[in-house]
């Protein structure tokens, strides 16, 4: 065979492999071109140990080159049979997605601690730092240093439930489930020194039947900064950007003259209505005045400042307060406080 | 404290120059809280009505036909049980079709003829509480005789009322007066007094006061009035306090009420017949003294309590409720008539101990228990003797007024600047001086010092601040300016005990644990139910001493209850329930505050496939087991970086005694995990695997350490595997244990990858098959090194405790 014919060999293998349609029949191709044994470029391999040593080179060249362009066409033909089976397979590889997936359990945080979150780190940007404290508290820090001594008609406001200790009660120290988280402003003063700014949500308990807006066991958040110039309009701009915050932008806010035994003067908050801005006199949010209460403040009560050992003269700051459910109610739509403290599942599965 | 202000009434005083609406919300914004408008809503179906003729009803004795003529030419027959009817009487009637208050629901209805008795009712004559005039109920509302037949009620009675919520710093306002006052500043019109009598200043030779306790009673009063007729009196007074939300009586009490009303000042009337001696005495209740009250209970007064007595015996309680002994009767002629100033907070305190405090208590004590002006004394008792000679014949034999230790005018020294100081808002002088003025302060200038003297109702006004306040509310609030706090922040604290305490609710919500937030009162008897022999796990709680409900009334020393519960109610519709609180429980401490130890709780019951209810499709059917809580316990102290140490302890009070594990540290117990104690499962409705941890917030933070971090590690691991029998009572954590002594630094880790119990063990016994992972820092570990280790673990668990290893 000479290098012509080589040629051609390879021209032929070329040509079969390129048809082959399936694996296998490139595989036969393989085996009559390149098998080991019967091949046809094998035999001619084979036959180059024969020929008179001036042949030997060109027709190795030859062989060599041949074996190399049908090496190559195999490869590629081969690559090219792979890519269209898998693609074949791919096509028939099917999955359903909108069957439902293996589940993974999704817990939710209850609206109360999202609510709570959302007040300290809102109140957190305006540079309130979040304490807390007791919820069995001394009828001092609840009602005596707030200005509103035993018998005080304001006591009114403030159902108390009275708590006995089974080790032992001190009639002169009576211990309450704090009524408000409002004790804390005496205790964070007494511990710190102006400036002050805090934020304190907590549990509360006050001696009342409970309907759709008011429990028993609730939770309040407070708030109380101190410095040497703090007044009216700093308490209204700090409730004006929480409630933006809160609520959405551009609320409005309103004032009220209110009355704290422990604030003076003092206010009660409210937002303009986020449902119905004000245009429903229907609305179940905001009952239809177009105002949602939603705290009430205050300058800090100069005998309060004093008490606590600060001068008067020389502090002075404000203090709010407002419910944390009626917050989360407000923002979620919750119809009625008592479903917070259910627990069914069902329910705060939605937060 | 709520008080109705008919608008008619309040005219008398003031000029209005508004409408209702802008009023009300001008007197809500600057303090007076409107709690609503209530204006006549009657029908053209109401009407004033004669009762023409009264007979008995034929089936019932109860009931009586009344023949009424409305003005429609034709008398109608009402069927009434109402027992103060007579003939000629004039009455409010509601025609079939009209809209009344349901007597006993209390809602708005339309009103339907009925038969009662197999008469037909053509139509009703109306009670009070039937017009929405109070809670009258009891009989028919009996009008002014002078009233025509067949008028509109709406128009000839018909009110437009001002429902008021007054905070208790005003107590000026508890009168129609004040509030007139209010509005004149509001709207800086006229105002006028009420007239009053000219009283001479002389005591009556038959009645003399004395106060024995000057503290409890500043200021006593009293006037002698005889030739009293006691009966009705007229009917546009007893229009305006059924307007007012007061029940009419007779002359003397309704004239007492009347002022009452009109000034804030309760009076109190007795029938001078029934004093023995000449003197009303104010003084200390004796111990031991009772006394039957105008309820008719007889009451043993509390030490502390204020009465009104005569030379033998308490008469009243001071302020608070009258004597029944004393009262005003049909046969009254002299009256002796009490106008008195007592400290406010004894009077709250004594009604508080009575029971009398509050909306449902004692109208006087709830004015008393506020700060009432003394000045109020006089002018009530001059406005009230000028009533009882008009409307009741009296005669004003003489007053007594005892005031030993006047109150001293307040003068408040200010400077102006300190208004924008604390409001925020620039007023000026003029502007303040105004508004001070027209609430009636008297107020002198000097430069930047203000000197303002308030009107003597004013008991609220004491300092500066309080001068702000009139002055901002007057100004309105609506001026105040919006600012954001500038000036120096304070340096925040870390709350490190917090910030763990959010970690861990992210984390089991993340474990994919709903939160749950439960009453921290909770029922006593949920304590006893939480081990098989109803032992407590935790210290006797605190008590609520009033509770609301028996359910809330006690501190709970534990979340168990409430986790327990909560899972009952929600597997009542549910197969699953993965669930935490965390919260502090309360741990009574002598002479202290309590603890409120803040604690994790879990609670895993039923199908542990994270599947939506009914969704099989994909995995099997599996129960929670005690290795799930297991994995979310060991799991959350790996996300908080806790370091597990104490004292293990095997019996956990309430727990499955064979599948529960907890942990101490000098004998406080800070960790129990575990099966529910199926017998306390039972007692709670819940399945027998109810698994249920609780961790104590504190204790973990304390062993919890900042992570030390490497860099991973960057030479190959050698894996050996080995199978360790042992005896069937070995547990799995002493051979980890003993691994991981023996193991060294170059031992990673040790995983189990399988227990194995059967013919190859033997019986007694045991196999773990357990993987270690061994891994040198400093270099590739080469195989004698491999062996050495191996070696040595495998010679420790055969010493330490008598494993077989089998490779």
């Amino acid at each position: 065979m000479v290098g012509e014919d080589l040629k051609e060999l390879a021209d032929r293998a070329l040509a079969e492999i390129g048809a082959a349609a399936d694996e296998a029949t490139l595989e036969a191709a393989r085996v009559k071109y390149l098998g080991r044994k019967e091949g046809a470029l094998t035999e001619a391999t084979k036959r180059i140990a024969k020929l008179p040593p001036a042949e030997k080179p060109a027709y190795g060249a030859a062989v060599n080159a041949a074996k190399s362009r049908i090496e190559q066409a195999l490869d590629q033909r081969a690559r090219a049979l792979r890519a269209k089976s898998l693609e074949l397979d791919l096509g028939a590889e099917r999955e359903d997605l909108t069957l439902p997936p293996r589940r993974v359990r999704v817990g939710r945080l209850h609206p109360i601690t999202q609510t709570i979150r959302e007040v300290s780190r809102i109140f957190g940007t305006l540079g309130f730092e979040t304490v807390e404290g007791p919820e069995i508290e001394w009828d001092y820090y609840a009602f005596e240093a707030l200005n509103i001594p035993a018998g005080h008609p304001a006591r009114e406001k403030w159902q108390t439930l009275w708590i006995s200790n089974p080790l032992g009660d001190d009639p002169s120290r009576p211990i309450l489930g704090r009524p408000h988280t409002s004790p804390m402003q005496v205790r964070v003063m007494e511990k710190r020194k102006p400036p002050i700014r805090v934020v304190i949500p907590g549990r509360c308990y006050r001696y009342e039947a409970t309907d759709a807006i008011r429990e028993s066991i609730f939770f309040q958040y407070e708030g109380l900064a101190i410095d040497e110039k703090l007044n009216m309009a700093d308490l209204k701009g700090t409730l004006y950007a929480f409630a933006r915050q809160v609520f959405g932008s551009d609320r409005k806010i309103r004032f009220r003259v209110d009355y704290f035994p422990f604030t003076e003067p003092s206010a009660e908050i409210a937002f303009d209505c986020f449902a119905c801005q004000g245009r429903d006199p229907e609305c179940r949010v905001c009952g239809g005045d177009g105002w949602i209460e939603a705290a009430g403040c205050g300058m800090v009560h100069p005998d309060v400042l004093r008490r606590v050992g600060y001068d008067p003269a020389r502090y002075q700051g404000f203090a709010f307060g407002g419910g944390i459910e009626r917050l989360a109610m407000l923002r979620t739509g919750a119809p009625d406080i008592r479903l917070f403290y259910q627990n069914d599942l069902r329910y705060l599965e939605q937060f | 404290m709520l008080i109705k202000v008919p608008l008619s009434w309040l005219r008398e005083y003031v000029e209005i120059n508004v409408g209702v609406d802008e009023l009300a919300l001008k007197l809500h914004m600057s303090s007076t809280e409107v709690k609503g408008v209530e204006r006549p809503w009657w029908d053209d179906r109401i009407r004033t009505a004669r009762v023409e003729k009264l007979a008995k009803h034929p089936n019932a004795d109860k009931l009586l036909l009344a023949t009424v003529d409305f003005g429609a030419g034709n008398p109608k027959t009402v069927v009434t049980g109402a027992t103060n009817l007579h003939e000629g009487a004039i009455v409010p009637y509601a025609d079939e079709g009209a809209t009344i208050i349901d007597g006993h629901t209390g809602e708005r209805a339309t009103l339907r003829g009925k038969p009662m008795r197999g008469i037909k009712s053509e139509g009703m004559v109306l009670s009070q509480k039937e017009l929405g005039l109070g809670e009258d109920h009891e009989g028919i509302y009996i009008l002014d005789p002078k009233l025509p037949v067949g008028a509109l009620l709406r128009e000839v009675l018909g009110e437009t009322v001002l429902a008021l919520e007054l905070q208790p710093n005003r107590p000026d306002c508890l009168g129609i007066v004040g509030v007139a006052r209010e509005v004149a500043a509001l709207l800086g019109t006229s105002l006028w007094e009420p007239p009053v009598e000219r009283l001479d200043p002389s005591a009556p030779k038959d009645l003399d006061v004395r106060i024995e306790d000057q503290r409890a009673c500043p200021r006593f009063a009293a006037a002698l009035l005889t030739g009293v007729r006691i009966g009705p009196s007229p009917a546009w007074m007893q229009t305006r306090l059924v307007a007012a939300g007061m029940r009419p009586i007779d002359n003397v009490v309704d004239i007492t009420n009347y002022v009452m009303l009109e000034l804030g000042q309760p009076l109190h009337a007795y029938d001078r017949r029934r004093l023995r001696g000449g003197a009303l005495v104010a003084r200390q209740a004796r111990r031991g003294e009772s006394l039957r009250t105008l309820d008719s209970m007889d009451r043993v007064l509390p030490e502390g309590t204020l009465v009104i007595a005569d030379a033998e015996r308490a008469l009243g309680i001071a302020g608070i409720l009258g004597g029944e002994d004393s009262e005003i009767r049909e046969d009254t002629t002299t009256v002796a008539l009490e106008c008195a100033s007592f400290e406010p907070r004894g009077i709250g305190r004594t009604a508080t101990k009575l029971g009398l405090q509050g909306s449902s208590g004692s109208a006087a004590a709830r004015r008393f228990s506020w700060e009432l002006s003394p000045e109020l004394v006089p002018i009530a008792l001059a406005r009230a003797c000028r009533l009882l000679r008009e409307h009741a014949g009296a005669k004003v034999e003489g007053v007594v007024d005892r005031y030993p230790n006047p109150r001293p005018r307040v003068n408040v020294r200010m400077r102006f600047s300190d208004v924008p100081r604390v409001m925020g808002i620039d007023i000026d002088h003029g502007e303040t001086l105004d508004i001070l003025r027209r609430l009636q302060f008297t107020a002198a200038a000097d430069g930047d010092t203000l000197v303002a003297t308030p009107p003597v109702v004013r008991t609220d006004i004491a300092i500066a601040e309080d001068i702000v306040e009139e002055v901002g509310r007057i100004a309105g609030y609506d001026r105040l300016p919006t600012r954001i706090p500038d000036g120096p922040l304070p340096l925040a604290e870390r709350h490190r005990l917090e910030e763990f305490r959010e970690r861990a609710r992210d984390g089991l919500a993340g474990f994919g644990l709903q939160e749950i937030v439960s009453y921290s009162l909770v029922d006593p008897a949920w304590l006893v139910r939480l081990t098989a022999d109803g032992s407590c796990i935790a210290p006797e709680p605190l008590r609520v001493v009033n509770p609301t409900t028996v359910s809330q009334s006690v501190a709970r020393p534990t979340l168990r209850p409430s986790l327990l519960d909560t899972a009952r109610r929600n597997l009542r519709n549910r197969s699953s329930v993965a669930i935490f609180e965390i919260a502090p429980i309360y741990l009574p401490r002598r002479a202290d505050l309590p603890e409120e130890r803040w604690t994790i709780g879990i609670v895993l019951a039923g199908n542990a496939q994270p599947v939506k209810e009914g969704e099989t499709w994909l995995v099997g059917e599996r129960r929670f087991d005690v290795r799930d809580l297991q994995g979310i316990v060991l799991g959350l102290a790996e996300l908080l970086d806790v370091e597990s140490s104490g004292d293990r302890s095997a019996n956990v009070p309430g727990l499955h005694p064979g599948r529960s594990i907890g942990f101490g540290h000098g004998g406080r117990t800070y960790l129990v995990a575990g099966q529910l104690d199926p017998r306390v499962a039972e007692m709670w409705e819940l399945p027998a695997e109810t698994f249920i941890a609780e961790i104590d917030l504190a204790v973990w933070h304390e062993s919890s350490r900042p992570p030390r971090v490497t860099a991973p590690p960057r030479f190959p691991a050698a894996l050996r595997d080995l199978a360790v029998v042992v005896d069937e009572a070995t547990p799995y954590g002493d051979i980890e244990r003993e691994i991981q002594a023996a193991g060294g630094k170059d031992l990673e880790s040790v995983s189990l990858l399988d227990l194995y119990r059967g013919q190859q063990t033997g019986a007694g016994k045991k196999s773990f098959a357990v993987r270690l992972v061994l891994r040198s820092a400093t270099g590739t570990l080469g195989e004698p090194d491999v062996e050495r280790l191996v070696k040595r673990v495998t010679g420790r668990l055969q010493h330490a405790v008598g494993a077989t290893i089998r490779a």
